[in-house]
């Protein structure tokens, strides 16, 4: 894996969200359209059943265009242009190539046309923070399909924005259905499990991408074991050495992991039956006791950590400014596929007291859908492309997140995580890695057993896959309702704000001499005619 | 009646139909958010809880003390170079004026970052001095601010003036103090003015710099992104009134001054 994947959110692009946010500009986002050039799909893996799907549409099709806005993330789809030699050559069963030649938007238009028969023009904007989405949302922006992170959908759920996704995505016996044929069992199950008010997830929402939380540590200099607590977010001994997350939600969960830490690792803890739902009520407390004694915390860090950040964290640990950050699992893998470029070895650990297992999914909106079928139809069938197993391996190639697609009848995703961390047949140190939890439901599966380079176990395959005991650990945080997300957010205020409080005696008294004294110069400045004049002869 | 006729009052027109545009009805939508709450009722509680709440008054003179830190630091350095640049007669006083301008037609986050990777090379790690960063940061950033409008109105300074405050016997301490001083006011107040508000608000540089605490602009950022339109809205409007008070002020000693030079005169 030696890909150079762009940075996911570039930091201009941030800057210019933050300052059309602060503004409060309607004009925010407006959809980057993306021409179709009707190119034909250059690597279809599997053979589509054209007709068969075209017959489903024929009833309202009638040659009409449909428009199907779109909004993702920055940089959070393929966009095509690959070189030759990045062609990926798996070793599955087909022997398939894949190469992304036009970006992912144009081939789902030729695709759509070619097996529904419609023609589609995709308008696809990107948002940088899921904040910048929900109030782009708010100012009137309308789009069809967006892809948030779990939170922001389960808000969108529970404001009612959101339009169910149809009882024909869910038919796994359609071969189109790529999405709920290929979706891993364990991401369905979350998606299922986890509801708002009463209504699953996935009545929703599609999954796209997963992972985990961690930190992301130079070897080197910070065990294994350091990094595998939250308190290394205070740890004195690192002041200056690491950075974390600059957003509330990602910064609450730490502080919550260090407020609970030894109630989290007590052995009991750990051995108890129903430890995962455990977890997961201690990582949702949002009581006001919790919050002030997380707020403490948070400020420790704050004195503690190199800085807050939401982008730079990636490069500052690859230049080696810091020793430690705070990352999600897909910038994690960017940031050590970053750092190896230039033969430097990182690695990533997921806390032994929890982790925060996080989504992005795609939610069709009721303000863009309306209740027009055919363009639910294109959303849908824009999700299922997105899903398909060669399509999977684009974008993950592409953006370096993990899909929640396990692929289904197809191996292709399998024999990509094979094709990019299976060890060399002359390599030495080799580990088995199992992960059969994720693509078969069975982490004892032999099908799906990577032999890999034993620094896998805590680099890249262990980032995008992680181990079945940190699944263990792995909880949802769930989105917080209006009261408590105002005490929260007033919480993350009240730490980033400069404390009065913070100012010693003898500061406060330094700080007044300096006024007197400045103040005295002026005063006899202005004043110099009247004390001076009386003195001098003339 | 009825014919129209073209007269240069039209000419406005574009321009006023701007300014209704973009500053007459943003500034009413954030009047309006800022005296309403969620449900759309009027209130003054947004009002109350700025002043009630340490975290925002404490906000508040952070930003304003790094304010007057960086407009000082600016002051200071570019007041010396603009004087030397307009008054001593160099032979490329305007190439070198150049020299200074120049950095601004650079983007200044590729500036920042540049600043950053020099820092850290002095200091080894940025984090242990936030608060000097962000001084020497938003002096490099806001310096030429400062330098143009002194240069501008140094430039056009009456030699005559000086000349006769020498001759009435006055050294040159006196004339720098008592006449050049003076009649360069306008220069500074206009520097100041440029300097002093965006020092106040301009968080990209402080979140660049690693500054993790708020100054004003990140905290009205921060309001917006979490959908509290209403206080980040006060807030602005706050800073807003500020600005004018402020502006009133210097405009008056500004006219005073003025007024003192006519008598001179």
């Amino acid at each position: 894996m030696t890909a150079e994947r762009e940075n996911r959110k570039s930091a201009a692009a941030r800057i210019a969200a933050a300052g059309i946010a602060a503004a409060g500009l309607a004009v925010a986002g407006m959809p980057a359209r993306i021409l179709s050039t009707g190119a034909v799909h250059a690597e279809a893996a599997e053979k589509d059943t054209g007709a068969a799907a075209a017959g489903t549409a024929t009833g309202q099709a009638s040659g009409e265009k449909v428009t199907l806005r779109i909004a993702n993330w920055e940089e959070y789809i393929d966009e095509g242009g690959w070189d030759e030699e990045e062609a990926i050559d798996l070793d599955d069963r087909e022997g398939t190539v894949i190469l992304g030649e036009n970006s992912m938007i144009e081939d789902f238009e030729a695709w759509y046309l070619e097996n529904y028969g419609v023609e589609v023009d995709v308008e696809y904007s990107t948002f940088g923070t899921n904040e910048d989405l929900y109030n782009q949302l708010t100012l009137g922006n309308t789009f069809d399909l967006v892809c948030p992170s779990e939170y922001m959908f389960m808000k969108l759920i529970a404001e009612d924005e959101l339009k169910p996704l149809s009882e024909e995505f869910f038919d796994e016996t359609k071969e189109d259905n790529y999405y709920i044929r290929g979706v891993s069992d364990y991401i369905r199950n979350i998606f299922d499990s986890n509801t708002i008010n009463g209504a699953p997830w996935s009545r929703y929402a599609a999954g796209y991408m997963w992972g985990t939380t961690g930190i992301v540590y130079n070897p080197e200099k910070i065990t294994e074991e350091e990094a595998s607590h939250w308190a290394l977010l205070t740890d004195p001994r690192y002041k200056g050495q690491v950075t974390v997350k600059d957003n509330v939600r990602d910064s609450y969960f730490a502080a919550l992991g260090i407020l609970n830490e030894e109630e989290l690792l007590s052995p009991d803890f750990i051995n108890s039956d129903d430890r995962l739902e455990r977890i997961a009520e201690i990582m949702n407390r949002t009581d006001e006791k919790t919050v002030e004694a997380a707020e403490d915390i948070l400020k420790q860090m704050k004195e503690n950590a190199y800085s807050f950040e939401s982008d730079s964290g990636k490069a500052d640990m690859v230049t080696g400014k810091v020793l430690a950050n705070y990352q999600w699992s897909g910038d994690a893998v960017y940031t050590l596929d970053q750092a190896e470029i230039d033969d430097y070895y990182l690695a990533y650990a997921v806390p032994e007291e929890c982790t925060n297992v996080w989504f992005d999914g795609w939610v069709m909106l009721k303000d863009g859908i309306g209740d027009d079928a055919r363009k639910q139809q294109a959303a849908e069938a824009f999700i299922n492309f997105v899903s398909r197993p060669d399509n999977v391996v684009r974008n993950m190639y592409y953006i370096g997140y993990t899909s929640v697609i396990a692929g289904g009848d197809s191996d292709i995703i399998y024999a990509y995580a094979d094709w990019c961390y299976g060890a060399e047949d002359d390599a030495e140190d080799t580990i088995e890695y199992p992960v059969g939890f994720f693509f078969s439901g069975d982490n004892g599966d032999p099908d799906y057993i990577i032999t890999a380079e034993a620094d896998q176990a805590n680099r890249q395959l262990f980032a995008q896959y992680p181990p079945e005991d940190v699944l263990g650990r792995a909880v949802v945080m769930q989105y917080f309702d209006q009261e408590n997300n105002q005490r929260i957010n007033q919480m993350w205020v009240n730490v980033r704000c400069f404390d009065l409080t913070s100012i010693s005696v003898a500061d406060w008294g330094k700080m007044a001499l300096g006024v007197i004294i400045a103040a005295a110069v002026i005063f006899v400045f202005i004043k110099r005619d009247d004390i001076f004049r009386k003195k001098s002869p003339a | 009646m009825g014919t129209f006729r073209f007269s240069r009052k039209q000419l406005c027109i574009p321009y006023a139909l701007f300014l209704v545009c973009f500053v007459v009805l943003p500034l009413a939508v954030i009047i309006y958010y800022a005296f309403t709450d969620g449900s759309g009722r009027f209130t003054l509680e947004n009002l109350l809880s700025f002043f009630t709440n340490g975290n925002t008054i404490g906000t508040l003179c952070y930003s304003v003390v790094i304010a007057v830190a960086v407009t000082a630091v600016c002051l200071l350095i570019a007041y010396p170079v603009a004087y030397v640049l307009a008054r001593s007669g160099l032979k490329r006083g305007p190439v070198i004026l150049m020299m200074f301008i120049l950095p601004m037609w650079i983007n200044f986050t590729l500036r920042i970052t540049a600043l950053k990777e020099v820092l850290t090379l002095i200091e080894g790690n940025l984090s242990l001095h936030p608060f000097l960063n962000t001084i020497i940061a938003m002096t490099y950033d806001f310096l030429p601010f400062m330098i143009l409008p002194l240069y501008t109105t140094l430039l056009q300074l009456d030699e005559s003036l000086l000349e006769a405050a020498a001759d009435l016997g006055a050294g040159p301490v006196a004339v720098f103090f008592r006449v050049t001083l003076p009649l360069s006011m306008p220069g500074i107040v206009s520097g100041v003015t440029m300097t002093f508000l965006p020092a106040m608000t301009n968080y990209v540089i402080l979140d660049m710099i690693y500054n993790s605490t708020y100054i004003m602009g990140s905290l009205i950022g921060s309001y917006f992104n979490i959908y509290d339109w209403h206080n980040g809205s006060m807030i602005s409007l706050i800073l807003f009134a500020g600005i004018c008070i402020v502006s009133i002020f210097t405009g008056k000693a500004d006219q005073s001054d003025l007024d003192n030079r006519g008598a001179v005169l």
